[in-house]
């Protein structure tokens, strides 16, 4: 438990990064859980936005009500729990001593926020140990009203030697103008278990993002964190932490297509905490209109034998907007390997006139350039890698207009 | 009708006239090889007819198919048949050459694509970003692919012979023939004239010296001379043979 005098002061405290947001100009709705069979036409319309299909979906959150679907019924044959947080809490003991453990609610007026109002909704998720989830989890958050802050707390412990491969799509259906989004994630991968995150996001542009995330891989783990987002959104702000133990890796991607006056402050941090432990950094930004980017990645090494890479690319597409690169990376031990790559360029010339000659139209030349642009070789599942290609080929017609 | 005419063709590149007033007509199914020392505007020439946007035309007009194209963007000249296959195509990091195959091949159609790019060797690298890291042969015959999957009128090859290996050579010369025996006409620019033993049949050699076609003949005559004078004095001897 935390002291709620401290949390109720770290209301007032603003984020390091990102505009500062008065979150009492929102409302929130009431939480609650409900069954359900069938997805309602303005969640289907959000999660056609990031290419999900409703009826996959194990979980749905429509602002603040939590819909546990028929499909969590079906993954629990394999063993596997996906149950509204809020549920989960009652039900499982288990659940409360992962809750809030990972991410600290006095961090900063969101996670403080989420702490204290929201309702607990979000998704806990439980893969059994040994077990290997031979189909990718969907979830998906939605928000459909305008004005008000949606919480989601989602909590995932994949136990020792177990994989699973969870997707989720953050979207709002069209017509919704504004509104907070606050998700906080606390992620368990335990000794040599693997989880993939693949998080597909299609906000709209007077949304601000505030997702606040820490992820703690174990022995021999493996975590893979696959991050795209498109569409105008207000704001987004978000650093994950991932702390590796020993032989524990890491694959952290994020492709960004920022537009309109958006501003895109994405980054993660992973700590390496044991020898042995390994990591991979990379994102992609490509800017438009008068979009604000800053690609933030950092790596600290604690122990020595420790391995890390960051690689920051940007593609400007217009003259007003702006892409801010920040590697960081400290070693604290002699023996950790670390580096890092950034570099922030135009469309060259030169291919656009190549792929004209081969009958593109010079948009059609710039989409394809974008699209390679954003190709990095992720290492997911191919029904997962399938679904992103999907995504990134919308993402890229999306970047060039 | 021809199917490529160039009437008094000026052609600049950046401030600077490359090709001087160039004037060639194409018949349909014609093979016609350009050649001439580094730097006489070889490459220039077939960028223009192109519509590349590093030249920029000067003067004169481009006539293909009946059609003024000069003024044209090239993708449209590639809708209307002209290909080209680059004498030295950018590394483009992240497209995969498979993904360019299969847009193009949705753009003009093509019922053997996977057994053309076994024929021309590119299949073990249609996953690999495009002409990253690419050999000087692998890029040849992938331009040719690239080339053949337009299913050109007009076939626009410019030194496909340069940085290859003989194997490739005899590739590429194959497919040309193809191309030929398909009704498609053939500009054929060369700089060391290696390729045109290989084709059974060329209709014309031009000299280009300077941006402007110093002499025209046919391959008998010219290329013996070229390939055992040079250019400059090979001319001297063609002219004076005249």
């Amino acid at each position: 438990m935390y002291d709620s005098q401290l949390v109720f002061k770290a209301l007032e405290k603003p984020a390091p990064y990102g505009p500062d947001l008065d979150l009492s100009k929102y409302k929130i709705e009431e939480p609650g859980v409900e069954e359900t069979r069938e997805v309602d036409p303005s969640l289907l319309k959000a999660t056609s936005r990031v290419g999900l299909d409703a009826s996959s979906l194990a979980y749905a959150q429509r602002n603040e009500q939590a819909l546990a679907t028929a499909m969590a019924k079906l993954l629990e044959k394999y063993g596997v729990i996906v149950l509204p947080t809020k549920e989960a809490l009652l039900r499982k003991p288990f659940a409360r001593e992962l809750s809030w453990k990972l991410v600290d609610p006095t961090k900063d007026k969101y996670t403080a926020f989420a702490y204290l109002y929201g309702g607990e909704v979000g998704y806990f998720i439980y893969v059994p140990p040994g077990v290997k989830v031979p189909v990718p989890i969907y979830t998906c958050l939605s928000i459909t009203s305008n004005n008000v802050v949606q919480t989601a707390h989602n909590i995932v412990y994949v136990d020792e030697g177990a994989e699973a491969h969870l997707v989720t799509g953050c979207a709002i259906p069209h017509g919704v103008k504004d509104g907070v989004h606050i998700g906080i994630s606390e992620f368990y991968i335990a000794k040599n278990a693997k989880l993939t995150f693949t998080m597909l996001h299609a906000w709209a542009e007077g949304l601000h993002v505030r997702p606040r995330t820490v992820v703690k891989v174990e022995e021999g783990g493996e975590y893979i964190n696959y991050y795209v987002t498109y569409s105008p959104v207000a704001s987004i702000q978000t650093y994950p932490v991932v702390y590796l133990g020993r032989n524990a890796r890491a694959y952290l991607a994020s492709i960004i297509a920022s537009s309109n006056k958006g501003i895109y402050d994405i980054g993660s941090k992973a700590v390496l905490e044991q020898p042995g432990a390994g990591v991979e950094n990379v994102s992609r930004v490509v800017a438009r209109d008068e979009s604000e980017s800053y690609a933030r990645a950092e790596i600290e090494a604690l122990e020595s034998d420790t391995k890390g890479h960051i690689e920051c690319l940007g593609l400007l597409l217009s003259p007003k907007a702006v892409i801010s690169s920040i590697p960081i990376i400290t070693s604290r031990k002699q023996g950790a390997l670390l580096s890092h790559e950034a570099a922030i360029g135009l469309i060259a010339d030169e291919e656009i006139d190549y792929l004209m000659s081969r009958g593109f139209t010079e948009e059609e030349a710039k989409a394809v350039l974008v699209r390679g642009f954003m190709s990095i070789d992720a290492p997911l599942p191919p029904s997962i890698k399938k679904q992103v290609d999907y995504i990134l080929d919308m993402v890229a017609k999306y970047a060039v207009g | 009708m021809p199917l490529l005419e160039l009437v008094d063709l000026r052609v600049c590149v950046e401030d600077k006239e490359v090709i001087k007033g160039v004037s060639l007509k194409i018949e349909p199914g014609e093979v016609h090889v350009i050649m001439g020392p580094n730097g006489s505007g070889k490459s220039t020439l077939l960028s223009a007819i192109m519509g590349l946007k590093k030249t920029r035309i000067c003067g004169g007009s481009i006539i293909f198919n009946g059609v003024d194209i000069t003024n044209m963007p090239s993708y449209e000249r590639a809708k209307l048949g002209i290909a080209l296959a680059h004498q030295n195509p950018p590394e483009i990091k992240g497209v995969k050459l498979i993904d360019v195959a299969n847009a193009m091949a949705k753009k003009y159609g093509c019922s053997d694509c996977t057994l053309l790019a076994k024929t021309l060797l590119v299949n073990s690298f249609l996953h690999r970003s495009l002409f990253v890291g690419f050999s000087g042969g692998e890029k040849k015959r992938t331009e040719l692919f690239l080339l053949m999957l337009q299913n050109p009128k007009l076939a626009l090859l410019d030194e496909p012979d340069s940085g290859v290996d003989v194997e490739s050579i005899e590739i590429l010369a194959r497919t040309m023939e193809t191309l030929r025996s398909r009704g498609t006409s053939l500009i054929l620019v060369t700089h060391t004239g290696a390729i045109t033993e290989k084709l059974s049949k060329i209709d014309k050699v031009h000299i280009l010296m300077n941006g402007q076609i110093a002499y025209s003949g046919s391959p008998d005559v010219v290329l013996p001379v070229v390939f055992k004078f040079g250019f400059r004095k090979g001319l001297e001897v063609l002219m004076g043979g005249m």
